[in-house]
């Protein structure tokens, strides 16, 4: 019979057609399961979280697949056991940071502290999560590029996670003339902060002065937007500003130096007598 | 102003203008509302247009699925005590453009004020289309292109006397109803222990005649599965 043919040691081409359905339907099932998850929990998981937990499926599933595999090639997995630990002290050497990687990336999946789709700040690079994968995450900078993470190092980095909150504050230190009215430029900010759609009501902002600086007295504002939004409104709110406190006479000055001369310090003076001699007879 | 048009049509109302116009096979829509003005060229069209009042969410951004309604005064429940009231929410209007028997949203506008705010803490809050409402003991007459009243009965399920400043509703399942005087939602809102509260939407007009307005959601296919919500971070 064909397919009791020996192909080596004792895999038979049945053997083969064995593995070549198991295959077959590993990948059936992954991609079937997939679709079904997908679908299910697209309104339950929001889509990050979602996109990992299918990955970590299909990965479970091939390597079920490829346990029940190996015995039909010849592969004997109790054989592998012997050998994993002569093998596994030299792949773990060489692959070291493939390990660490991959343990990395299945922390970072329990833990979360990123999702697809965040703004983030990874040891001063900042992007927008495109992809968490099991070895590497691949972050998008604002300037266009892709940039590849290995999980290994974002584990350890510092992160900032800019989309984690709904709403983010930021803030403006605005100096005024001394000879200013502060409480009519806090009031004229204060309006400008409530006029504008996307500055939030509650947590309320907080506009004061905070300092008496070198040239100038110092009004703090804190404006707390939805976390998508707060740059922009942070770019088009102090233009406003300025521009606002400038129509009430209320400028933003620049460092200037107040020199005096009082009179019992001014330099000696020397007089020069008519004659241009002085007391000694000497030509001056 | 609500209701189905024919095409060309030019509505002026309360400084709203909205003009669609044939330009061959194409059609050239138009709308100006408080100094903000949108142009668009439709390439097919039924021939109608259709002007709805929708969710209150959409304007200037989609930013929130939810509607804070705050008090210009404090209420005080009583234990096991109901109180019907009236407030008034803000008024968006949006421009569907039948096709095929279904529905494309092409433009929202509104003559209310926009704001947002936060419900609960930076974390686990949400963020809410903001609008502030008198307390009314009877239906209030209001411009419905501006705004509409939400009847809104409240049940304080406790033992002890409840403070009540505010209120919030999911805006997926708001139920918005509208006639020729007036527009509105008609909601539930139960105080419950440890200061929480659940407020839903009713999908019944406040009087009987009203017509029922094309929601957004709806129209844009979006599935929802919760449309009531669950007040856990103060009254």
């Amino acid at each position: 019979m064909m397919l009791d043919k020996v192909l080596y040691r004792s895999v038979t081409v049945f053997d083969l057609m064995v593995v070549a359905i198991i295959l077959i339907i590993a990948i059936v099932i992954t991609k079937a399961l997939s679709l079904y998850l997908r679908r299910f929990l697209k309104e339950k998981v929001n889509r990050g979280h979602l996109e990992i937990f299918v990955k970590i499926t299909s990965y479970s599933i091939f390597i079920v697949a490829l346990l029940i595999i190996l015995p039909l090639i010849g592969v004997k997995l109790s054989g592998l056991l012997v050998a994993g630990g002569i093998a596994g002290l030299a792949i773990g050497f060489a692959s070291q940071s493939v390990i660490g990687n991959l343990i990395s990336g299945l922390f970072l999946m329990i833990e979360r502290p990123i999702a697809i789709g965040n703004v983030v700040n990874i040891d001063g690079t900042v992007g927008i999560v495109e992809d968490i994968r099991i070895i590497s995450t691949t972050l998008r900078t604002f300037d266009g590029p892709f940039m590849r993470v290995p999980n290994q190092k974002i584990f350890t980095a510092n992160i900032t996670n800019y989309a984690q909150n709904v709403a983010r504050r930021f803030e403006y230190v605005i100096g005024i003339r001394y000879s200013d009215d502060a409480d009519k430029a806090i009031e004229i900010i204060k309006k400008l902060i409530e006029e504008h759609p996307l500055t939030l009501i509650s947590p309320a902002p907080m506009v004061f002065v905070d300092s008496l600086g070198d040239n100038s007295v110092n009004i703090i504002a804190r404006i707390w937007a939805p976390a998508t939004e707060w740059f922009g409104v942070k770019t088009e709110l102090l233009w406003k500003i300025k521009q606002a406190l400038e129509k009430e006479g209320i400028e933003i000055p620049f460092p200037q130096h107040v020199v005096w001369f009082g009179d019992k310090k001014r330099a000696p003076r020397f007089e020069v007598p008519e004659s241009g001699k002085n007391s000694s007879g000497e030509t001056l | 102003m609500f209701g189905q048009y024919d095409i060309p049509i030019r509505i002026e109302q309360e400084g709203i203008t909205v003009s669609v116009q044939k330009e061959g096979e194409n059609v050239f829509y138009m709308r100006e509302c408080l100094g903000e003005s949108t142009e668009k060229i439709l390439v097919a069209g039924s021939g109608k247009l259709l002007l709805n009042p929708v969710e209150p969410v959409n304007k200037p951004k989609a930013l929130a699925s939810h509607l804070l309604i705050e008090f210009e005064k404090t209420m005080q429940v009583e234990p096991k005590g109901t109180m019907n009231i009236f407030l008034t929410f803000p008024v968006e209007i949006a421009v569907f453009m039948p096709s095929n028997e279904e529905f494309e949203v092409i433009d929202a506008f509104t003559l209310a004020r926009q704001k947002f705010t936060l419900y609960g803490d930076p974390i686990n809050g949400v963020i809410c289309k903001y609008w502030k409402s008198r307390i009314y003991t009877a239906e209030p007459s209001l411009n419905r292109i501006q705004e509409g009243i939400v009847g809104l009965t409240i049940t304080n399920t406790t033992t002890g006397w409840v403070e009540v400043t505010k209120a919030v509703f999911n805006a997926y399942g708001m139920k918005i109803f509208y006639d020729d005087e007036k527009l509105s939602i008609k909601a539930n809102m139960k105080l419950k222990v440890g200061g929480s509260a659940e407020t839903e939407c009713m999908n019944e007009p406040l009087v009987e005649g009203m017509t029922k307005s094309l929601e957004m959601y709806t129209v844009r296919k979006l599935s929802v599965t919760k449309k009531n919500f669950i007040m856990e971070s103060g009254l």
